[in-house]
């Protein structure tokens, strides 16, 4: 009974429902292309590594837009095209990178500055390219994955991505060892306190370290 | 009066951006029945905090640190806001009065309107502060968390993904060791291609041969030709078997791809 009034919500509710997806996919994209638009004019607010930004901020100081233009398009043509058929768009690729780097320097390289440089402009054409992007995976999907009852492994990628969780306690304490003997000290000492206290060690492994750090500072 | 700009522009993108991004973890835990928008990592790392807030909280703090300092250093916010900080914090926050993590960070609605919030609140911080931060504090992050996170997303997640579809079945064995290794090689990371291995065994276990799942099939093929072709792979791939590239390949890279 319960279960069926689940999923009458998730068919139903904006929060769960497919048709709702271009539209967060929309607010998404508005709100990290407008960031966009604030790097070009500010040079703060960028939604991307460093690196990736770099090859945006090559344009803009006169070099090409190809490399920005080429890997971002890339990378948001094959997260669309993965995100429908997973059931999980990639936030990085498709929408850091494709929207909010590839985009704006396809746009910057043709010459159309406005829709990145004016801010509402820039929240405009955001939306739109957003919806659309949204709008494909939607159709997309009703008519693969839609169309049938087969959960095509999901359990098996769920199991397997709880697994991964686990690793990153012990992983965290290693990489602190690593980095110095006071910081591997607080990692070890944080992460074992968390366990008696039986909370999740990488949180403790994390402050332990943080701590230690702060106090004997590494050099770079 | 550029700083009032800057400080009402970020509350916009902040809201946006936080907003559809608690929307979107929170969805990923119900995929793929519904369709999110998100990251395996995010979702793997939430995961490990096991529903507690301060595992929760910490985790995101190591990252926060990280990313200012490459605010004010680059004005660069590097992915972690995204996938991290704002993720993390805002389960944090509702696993502090609610424990059941099914009502709480599965929940698209309440973690949508606390994301929100906090990406209205840390945008324009992180834009408008131009004050430095300990260099210690940032130095440790990095030198701790990413060599973590990098390990986690390179080694663990690839090789237990695909011990996953080994697992599953002969058909998502043998598909996700396939398409694995091609991803490992164009796409740098093997996770991608062992996700699609398994959809396209078990979808096969489950429907047989039919036209969903072969259209599920040809479209990932297509998916590793147009990425490997965008990221000048063939091109790579000739020169290192030590082959000559015909000049209409390389004419059609500098067509399509522009300069």
């Amino acid at each position: 009974m319960q279960d069926d009034v689940k999923d009458l919500e998730h068919a139903k509710s904006f929060w769960y429902a497919d048709w709702s997806f271009p539209i967060i996919v929309g607010l998404l994209s508005m709100g990290v292309f407008a960031g966009t638009s604030m790097y070009v004019n500010y040079g703060v607010g960028a939604f991307n590594e460093v690196a990736i930004v770099a090859m945006l901020k090559a344009g803009l100081t006169g070099k090409s837009f190809g490399p920005a233009a080429a890997f971002g398009a890339s990378f948001l043509f094959a997260r669309i095209l993965e995100g429908s058929l997973v059931g999980i768009l990639d936030l990085g690729g498709a929408i850091l990178t494709g929207v909010g780097i590839g985009i704006p320097a396809i746009f910057l390289s043709f010459g159309w500055e406005a829709p990145v440089k004016n801010f509402p402009l820039a929240l405009l054409t955001g939306l739109i390219i957003g919806i659309l992007i949204g709008l494909i995976i939607y159709f997309v999907r009703k008519f693969t994955i839609g169309q049938s009852n087969a959960t095509f492994g999901a359990d098996v990628m769920m199991g397997a991505g709880n697994e991964t969780g686990r690793f990153l306690g012990p992983l965290i304490i290693i990489s602190a060892t690593a980095a110095s003997i006071p910081i591997g000290i607080g990692a070890t000492v944080g992460a074992a306190l968390f366990y008696a206290w039986k909370k999740p060690i990488p949180g403790g492994a994390i402050l332990g370290a943080m701590l230690m750090g702060f106090f004997f500072p590494i050099a770079v | 009066m550029q700083i009032v700009i800057i400080l009402i522009e970020s509350i916009i993108v902040g809201l946006s951006v936080g907003f559809a991004v608690g929307v979107g973890a929170a969805r990923m835990f119900n995929a793929p029945t519904v369709q999110a928008v998100g990251a395996f990592r995010t979702l793997g790392e939430m995961n490990s905090a096991e529903g507690d807030p301060a595992a929760h909280f910490s985790f995101g703090l190591g990252f926060f640190f990280n990313a200012w300092a490459s605010v004010v250093g680059a004005g660069a916010f590097t992915q972690d806001i995204t996938h991290r900080v704002i993720p993390n914090w805002a389960a944090s926050i509702l696993l502090l009065k609610n424990r059941n993590v099914e009502e709480t960070v599965h929940n698209p609605k309440k973690m949508g309107i606390v994301s929100g919030i906090l990406g209205a609140l840390l945008v324009p911080f992180l834009n408008v502060t131009s004050a430095s931060i300990p260099a210690s504090l940032q130095v440790t992050a990095v030198k701790v968390l990413v060599p973590a996170a990098d390990t986690l997303i390179n080694m663990v997640m690839p090789i237990l993904f695909w011990l996953a579809a080994i697992d599953a079945g002969r058909r998502s064995g043998l598909f996700g060791t396939v398409f694995g290794g091609i991803a490992a090689m164009i796409m740098g990371n093997a996770v991608p291609g062992v996700v699609l291995g398994i959809l396209v065994g078990k979808g096969v276990d489950d429907l047989g041969w039919t036209r969903i799942t072969r259209v599920i099939l040809i479209s990932t093929i297509l998916l590793f030709v147009i990425s490997g072709f965008f990221r000048g792979f063939d091109l790579e791939m000739l020169k290192s078997f030590h082959l000559g590239v015909p000049t209409w390949l390389n004419d059609m890279h500098s067509a399509i791809v522009p300069k």
